[in-house]
């Protein structure tokens, strides 16, 4: 036991493609513990928000997760409504709700890419991407955009969806279905996919619980929770679908229940698309809005998204909160990179496992510490403590009564 | 007669220099670097190399000399004498195993009774560079893929010598030997692979692949875990020709597939005069090609195995397999020889 080196494992490594440190301990080739260090990619998100107008935020909050932008975009524009306490026209809901699950179908194939890249197998990485491309072509077909959609806006949804481009999708749905159908087999069968991925990164329903695990990551450990269905918005309330859980809380399960959700994605499109009533796809809500507070919240593909706003009854926002799903799920990765009696974690296991939460650092970095770099002292200020002492003669940032 | 002899020195020298010697491999390692590329991409469904060269065939040649012109940096901590001269080992130790093969003939430019086990003992050495390598330049990540490494060798390394050898059973019945020689001309008419050493070339593939460290093998070089693993400090010209030992190496091994268990250049020597070197040489690069693909198909094919799974399934399928083989080709194939002569 005397001979622990510690390995970083970033800010800078080619299995992370975005800023994060974990030191990982490592006893020859057993990783004993792991330590997290965030805030290399902190953008000052929330703060700009605070200088624009509620509409001009919409794109920011696209900007905040170059995969899963539509998420935030209609989470920060279902907050907005929910202080404006407007109903939508249902069409819109719909057409947010075929977005949604568009952007979860692209976001889950790109993720068991990566996967696979993690584990060394660069063919299917390479052919996942290349059926991926399928989802982004219907989805640049529908929104124009292929990554920030600017789908939603506040009051509904800038764009329709027309007859002809609707039965596209139905016919491009039909035909992903089978390559869906298809990983499957593949990541069932094939064996080196199932040595690297059985019992590794192991999350026990205990600890995701107590760890407060979002999305898949906790699905996988057969807990069923996914805010569609547990508290319905947009069009969610009316079409069916299947909460896919797995319990044998490993990477297999992971990407087993992404795979299962892909599936399922398929088919809440093709419902929404039956399902979907006539009538306008936008309300005129007023540009400046009420004091007051509104939250709102989806499951983003990596798991629940927060969006908290408050406002001062003028066209900004007077304060815009982010609680995106990695930093719900950061805190599991230590305990899954910790070797524990019979369960092993090896050097090798520590791409794929820390990958297997599918981080997205640059949504989650907006956590700020207070450090006294000379003496090394850390502390945490409260909203009220900050105000009292910068904010006194900053009148445009006064909150009205 | 003095000037005769000047004259065979100089065409040894060029032979050695030359064809089929340094310069040759060369050529082949970065041809067949290319070749895996392409054929790798077209497996994944992409294109590959494309921009350099016709079909990017001097792509391997364009990154070699980018990676030349470099800049190269030593770490502060390198002991560094043995960092400095691991990558031109690798690259003179990789071309001094290809001399032996038998490329334009049934003899390679260096040849003599027992080189079979040179030749496995320059494998082992070449394992024992990237140790070194990844030792000397005191950083993590190599130091971990140097521990890989060596706890690879000791799951390829028997399973390896051992289908190595099996290949000299074919030479049991013309009075055995331990020389290449000797095994190119056993399949005058019959290859090996043909016989009992179908397992015997399988074993050699996966041992081979495991050499070479690619995928499901790269694991002292595993990207994703420990960035370059032993390679990680290295840059500039000292990356450049550990590239460059890497792809002689895999013609080398390619080769000696062929060699050992395709027939080499047979039935190239056939041809009288020049004409027979020439066919030789052709068909020798055609089947270390065909050896290529087979490699460049388990690697697409896979994952990457953790080095824990390396070991126990070299130990538990590869060593068992090898010896059963070993036994196969050199006990069971010569009696039924003897017997079906009688």
């Amino acid at each position: 036991m005397s001979n622990i080196v510690d390995v970083p494992v970033g800010p800078q490594h080619p299995a992370l493609k975005e800023p994060l440190n974990i030191t990982c301990y490592v006893d020859g080739e057993q990783v004993v513990g792991a330590k997290l260090r965030i805030g290399y990619n902190h953008r000052g998100i929330e703060k700009a928000g605070e200088y624009q107008t509620f509409i001009q935020n919409l794109y920011i909050a696209e900007r905040i997760c170059g995969i899963c932008g539509i998420v935030h975009a209609f989470d920060l524009a279902q907050a907005t409504e929910h202080i404006i306490g407007k109903e939508i026209p249902r069409r819109a809901d719909y057409l947010r709700t075929i977005g949604l699950e568009l952007n979860r179908i692209h976001s889950h194939l790109l993720w068991l890419g990566v996967a696979a890249h993690e584990i060394g197998f660069d063919t299917l990485f390479m052919y996942v991407w290349r059926d991926r491309e399928v989802v982004m072509d219907v989805i640049e077909d529908f929104t124009g955009n292929r990554v920030t959609y600017a789908l939603v806006t506040i009051g509904g949804v800038r764009r329709d969806l027309p007859q002809e481009k609707a039965e596209k999708m139905l016919r491009v749905m039909d035909a992903l279905e089978e390559t869906v159908k298809k990983y499957k087999e593949m990541c069932l069968n094939e064996k080196t996919i199932r040595m690297r991925c059985d019992g590794v990164g192991v999350l026990r329903k205990e600890d995701a619980i107590a760890l407060c695990a979002v999305g898949p990551t906790i699905r996988a450990s057969g807990v069923p929770f996914d805010i569609r269905a547990d508290d319905p918005h947009a069009a969610y309330d009316e079409i069916p679908f299947k909460v896919v859980t797995y319990d044998t809380c490993d990477v297999t399960a992971r990407i087993l229940v992404r795979i299962d959700e892909t599936l399922e994605s398929i088919n809440i499109v093709r419902e929404a698309i039956k399902k979907m009533p006539s009538g306008p796809i936008r309300a005129r809500l007023p540009r400046a809005v009420p004091v007051g507070e509104g939250v709102g919240r989806t499951e983003a593909p990596r798991g629940e998204v927060i969006h908290y706003v408050r406002s001062n009854g003028t066209d900004r926002p007077f304060r815009w909160k982010v609680r995106a799903p990695t930093l719900a799920n950061l805190l599991s990765i230590p305990v899954m990179l910790t070797s524990k009696g019979d369960y092993v974690v090896y050097i090798a296991d520590v791409p794929i496992t820390f990958a297997s939460i599918d981080p997205c650092l640059s949504c989650t970095d907006r956590a700020v510490k207070f450090v006294d770099v000379s003496s090394g002292k850390s502390w945490v200020w409260t909203f009220s403590q900050i105000k009292r002492m910068y904010w006194k003669d900053k009148p445009c940032w006064r909150e009205r009564p | 007669m003095e000037g005769e002899a000047v004259i065979q020195e100089l065409i040894d020298v060029l032979r050695t220099l030359l064809f089929p010697g340094f310069l040759f491999f060369v050529i082949l390692g970065l041809f067949f670097e290319w070749i895996d590329r392409k054929f790798y991409a077209k497996l994944q469904n992409r294109v590959g190399p494309l921009y350099t060269g016709p079909w990017g065939l001097l792509q391997p040649l364009a990154d070699f000399v980018k990676l030349m012109a470099k800049e190269d940096i030593v770490p502060e901590g390198a002991i560094k004498p043995i960092f400095s001269s691991v990558p031109v080992f690798a690259l003179a130790l990789s071309l001094f195993a290809a001399l032996f093969l038998p490329v334009c003939g049934p003899q390679g430019i260096v040849s003599f009774p027992g080189d079979v086990i040179v030749l496995a003992v320059v494998l082992t050495l070449l394992v024992i560079l990237v140790f070194l390598g990844g030792l000397s330049p005191a950083s993590r990540y190599p130091e971990v893929g140097a521990e890989r490494s060596v706890l690879q060798l000791l799951g390829y390394e028997i399973p390896l010598v051992a289908s190595i050898l099996g290949a000299t059973a074919m030479t049991v019945g013309l009075g055995g030997s331990l020389s290449i020689e000797g095994i190119v001309n056993a399949q005058r008419d019959w290859w090996s692979i043909l016989g009992f050493q179908a397992l015997g070339f399988a074993i050699f593939l996966l041992a081979a692949q495991a050499e070479l460290e690619r995928v499901p093998f790269d694991i002292p070089e595993a990207e994703t875990e420990i960035v370059a693993g032993w390679t990680t400090e290295y840059s500039g010209k000292k990356l450049a020709l550990l590239r460059l030992a890497r792809d002689v190496e895999l013609a080398f091994l390619c080769g000696l597939g062929a060699t050992l268990f395709l027939g080499g250049p047979w039935p190239g020597p056939l041809v009288p005069g020049l004409g027979g070197a020439i066919v030789s040489t052709i068909i020798f690069v055609i089947k270390s090609i065909v050896v290529l693909l087979l490699l460049t198909v388990i690697r697409a094919a896979m994952s990457r195995l953790r080095i824990d799974q390396m070991v126990n399934f070299a130990w538990k399928y590869l060593v068992p397999l090898s010896i059963f083989q070993l036994l196969l080709a050199v006990v069971v194939a010569p009696l039924m020889i003897h017997l079906l002569t009688l």
